[in-house]
């Protein structure tokens, strides 16, 4: 209190100073920067939250601010993929895998001050899987899904919480670890109503201070954390739309760390004193999807040809900056079962413009065959550029003989084009909700997911493959999943119903005085060990 | 008092129509908006039941219908599609605010400016400052915005370049929603000072325009007037040239003058939806802007609903003043 009043005082004494200056340029810099307050980090992505109520949102955006705010029964490592206990200290599963018993830690409270106990995380995973509860103040749950094979949750004693589940789920704890299955205070949940979604209550390192739509969300330290309190004060989440403008902030230090930048803006910012940049292989996969239904992609040939025909490796550098290396199959090469044996198809245009002839002269089509590629107008995690990445691959069947038309659309049209399979090719991607390559292969080439609204859009339809799928989602022995997952690459290698290309590195650039953040390969924001280093007012890194 | 009226009858039925306009131009469009908040998870019977409870399975007449009885028994434009628990009443009372602010700013630029220029203009006709002035209020009128913008950002580093606040300030709670008069009234002489900083850059953007037309239909009505005989019997009365041109003649040339700054008042006031996009400014513009490219449906007819009934209300207030500069019209 005492620091921020100072800090006030100083600010408004130089505002006075500034006033007096009364020209336009007079006006320093200091009096814009908020370098001067070291308590307070702002953060500055692309846009805002839609609501704080971790069951309701599959926005990137929303997920930043609830996995500071909220905790789940098991955690991700801090730098890895592995889990950690989180509020629960340890767990056992029957020997059928269908019952799981989850031991709560101790003296774990609400930022309301209420106990976080069995009862608080049945109520909690209650709101999330069950069909109706009065609780739920926004239908729409996006990963219900996801914890299907939960039959029931119930509290032994206060301490102690156990899953029923429907069979046995070799991702079930992975899915725990996941956002939506963040604990709540029931008794804010029931308090606030429908306003828990703009005021969220939660066990995590900081406590909800405001959000002023489009404009802030403020989080403010939880002295009272369990693990130790954060040693920032404050973290402030801002909306910068603009990927220049938001470099143009941070080098005003007006904001401490920007996400999303376009790779050239990185690239020049990279250079300047006082900032630094962090760089991490994330866990998504940018890949072409060839709808196996329609003609000729229903050719096998056809479909070799095209994997063929592109050169993944020139790809990363041309379209990705070499910001992105290429990808073998759907599973991305730093996650568990990432079927590291396999060689990926050779780019080779000799050979893909011979199984072209092939397909032409047994199918009795003809050259040049004509295709539609449709693209998504937006940059996606995965694909920066999505246009640049579109005109590669058209060039590159271009010279085997397909001309290819390319389809842009906005980013929602686009998936409800290519779920509803009305698309040839398209371009697509996928980034992990659970860091399990069940995520991954099931969802993209699973029949299961064949419908309108399924995320199997090449229509991808092999028995072996489903039957391995559900297979592994049951098989609790690792290493058998391992295999079985390995099987269902090579498969898919085999088929093509994809051409995986690449997987791309996430970077942020950052004040160079912030320490204590490290990028995590889920991408998950944790904001709790970041600090400033050097705490002289005004110290900011930018003149 | 007929004219009065006839006028607020037109008012409505504009309003009306507008609604009705944007109410089904934005169920057109293509794209399901509940499919963009389900992102890569998309399940079809959660959709469905939505679809259902939002009414879309509905003829469009009635969802119409059912809409308008709504805002007329609640008072609610309901909730954001894209949003949980964000009711568009209230995002709009702190949106059309800032859009207020800073059509304020504009205009407190612009006005003054642009009549100056005007003036200046016509009794220098085709003389050197004339052509400056004409010169500069063209290029005003040309240059896109948004590069305005970018240059005010790159020629003045130091000023802030974006939202109305630093930052990092996180207890300041606005009442009226116009930071500036909220921060004077708050005694909060730190934060009026910054929302005027932060208002400076987007405000010379945004007045760049109504700057340049103001000056030109004030030198063109200026010129009209002083070719009047009424002001050669002035001067040959003996009256001073600066009571001539300001007395005489600017008063005469007011109606087209007002006409124009009437206008650009209700253009800036519906939402400068380029300047609050390069300054991340949260006004109108920019949030109804965003509501279409998701195809938010209730923002965006709520949106529409504001603007169309501010310009109209606008428009209407404007043939009230003319009425009262004009003589002429009361019995017309």
């Amino acid at each position: 209190m005492i620091v921020s009043r100072m800090s006030l005082f100083a600010r408004m004494l130089a505002a006075g100073v500034l006033c007096a200056a009364g020209t336009l340029s007079g006006c320093g810099g200091s009096a814009d920067s908020s370098a001067a307050k070291t308590d307070t980090l702002v953060y500055g992505r692309g846009g805002d939250a839609n609501t704080l109520d971790p069951i309701n949102t599959d926005i990137g955006e929303a997920v930043k601010v609830i996995v500071n705010v909220f905790e789940t029964l098991v955690a991700y490592h801090e730098e890895e993929l592995t889990l950690v206990p989180g509020l629960a200290v340890k767990w056992e599963n029957s020997q059928d895998g269908r019952e799981w018993t989850f031991h709560l830690r101790e003296g774990v409270k609400f930022h309301d001050g209420t106990p976080c106990d069995a009862d608080a995380v049945v109520f909690s995973l209650e709101r999330l899987i069950s069909d109706q509860h009065p609780a739920v103040y926004d239908p729409l749950r996006p990963y219900r899904p996801n914890f299907q094979m939960i039959e029931k949750v119930e509290a032994v004693d206060a301490r102690t919480v156990k899953f029923h589940l429907k069979e046995a789920s070799a991702v079930f704890l992975n899915n725990l670890a996941m956002f939506p299955a963040s604990v709540v205070s029931p008794t804010a949940v029931q308090k606030l109503g429908k306003e828990f979604a703009t005021a969220p209550v939660g066990t995590g390192p900081f406590k909800f201070g405001r959000w002023k739509r489009d404009q802030q969300i403020v989080l403010e330290a939880n002295p009272d954390y369990w693990d130790g309190a954060p040693r920032i004060a404050r973290v402030v989440f801002v909306p910068i739309a603009d990927g220049s403008t938001r470099v143009a902030q941070l080098r005003k230090g007006a904001i401490h760390l920007a996400e999303d930048l376009p790779p050239t803006e990185l690239d020049a910012v990279a250079k300047e004193p006082g900032i630094a940049i962090q760089a991490c292989e994330s866990l998504n996969v940018g890949y072409l999807t060839l709808q196996t239904e329609r003609p000729p992609l229903d050719k096998l040939k056809v479909r070799q040809a095209i994997a063929h025909a592109i050169d993944k490796q020139e790809m990363a550098h041309v379209v990705f900056a070499d910001r992105a290396h290429p990808a073998v199959t759907l599973v991305p090469r730093n996650m568990w079962g990432y079927a590291d044996q396999l060689a990926d198809r050779k780019f080779d245009p000799a050979t893909a413009k011979k199984l072209l002839e092939e397909a032409v002269q047994e199918e009795k089509l003809e050259l040049p065959l004509k295709l539609t590629l449709a693209v998504m107008n937006q940059p996606r995690p995965y694909m920066q550029q999505p246009l640049q990445a579109a005109s590669f691959v058209k060039d590159a069947l271009g010279k085997i003989g397909i001309e290819v038309t390319v389809e842009p659309r906005p980013i929602s049209q686009h998936f409800e084009h290519l779920m509803a399979g009305g698309h040839q090719m398209g371009l697509a991607g996928w980034t992990t909700d659970n860091s399990d390559p069940d995520n991954f292969l099931y969802s993209l080439l699973d029949v299961d997911n064949i419908s309108e609204h399924g995320n199997n859009l090449s229509r991808y339809r092999n028995d072996e493959v489903h039957r391995l799928l559900l297979g592994a989602q049951k098989e609790l022995d690792a290493d058998k999943r391992l295999a079985m997952y390995a099987r269902v690459q090579e498969l898919c290698l085999q088929d093509a119903p994809v051409v995986p290309l690449i997987s791309t590195e996430v970077r942020i650039a950052q004040t160079a005085r912030l320490k204590g953040y490290r990028l995590h390969p889920a991408s998950l924001v944790r904001l709790r060990r970041a600090y400033f280093e050097s705490a002289t007012p005004g110290g900011g890194s930018r003149p | 008092m007929g004219y009065l009226v006839r006028r607020t009858g037109q008012a409505i039925v504009t309003l009306v129509v507008a609604v009705v306009l944007v109410f089904v131009a934005v169920r057109l469009l293509p794209g399901n908006p509940l499919l963009t908040r389900f992102g890569q998870h998309v399940d079809p019977a959660q959709l469905e039941k939505l679809r259902v409870e939002q009414g879309w399975d509905r003829p469009i007449h009635r969802q119409l219908f059912e809409f308008v009885w709504q805002v007329a028994t609640t008072g609610s434009l309901g909730e954001s599609l894209m949003r949980s628990n964000a009711s568009v009443a209230k995002e709009l009372s702190e949106r059309v605010p800032a859009t207020i602010e800073l059509a304020l700013a504009a205009l407190t630029i612009a006005i003054p400016v642009g009549l100056t220029a005007g003036v200046l203009a016509s009794v220098r006709r085709g003389g050197w400052l004339d052509r400056v002035l004409m010169s500069g209020s063209l290029l005003g009128v040309s240059v896109p915005v948004f590069f305005i913008g970018i240059c005010l950002r790159g020629l003045f580093p130091s000023m802030p370049a974006g939202f109305r606040l630093p930052l990092d300030v996180v207890d300041f709670e606005p009442w009226t929603g116009l930071y500036a008069l909220d921060a004077v009234l708050q005694g909060r002489w730190e934060i009026a000072y910054q929302t005027l900083r932060h208002l400076c850059l987007p405000a010379v953007a945004l007045s760049t325009i109504p700057t340049s037309l103001i000056a030109r239909v004030t030198r063109s009505s200026m010129l009209e007037v002083l070719k009047a005989d009424f002001l050669r019997t002035a001067r040959a009365k003996g009256a001073s040239r600066f009571s001539i041109v300001v007395r005489h003649a600017f008063r005469n040339a007011a109606v087209p003058i007002t006409d124009m700054i009437g206008l650009q008042t209700g253009l800036l006031l519906s939402g400068a939806v380029l300047t609050e996009t390069v300054f991340d400014w949260p006004g109108l513009g920019k949030y109804v802007v965003d509501a279409l490219l998701t195809n938010d449906y209730v923002v965006v007819q709520a949106g529409g609903i504001v603007v169309a009934t501010m310009f109209v209300t606008l428009n209407l207030a404007l043939d009230l003043i003319y009425l009262l500069l004009d003589p002429r019209l009361r019995h017309g």
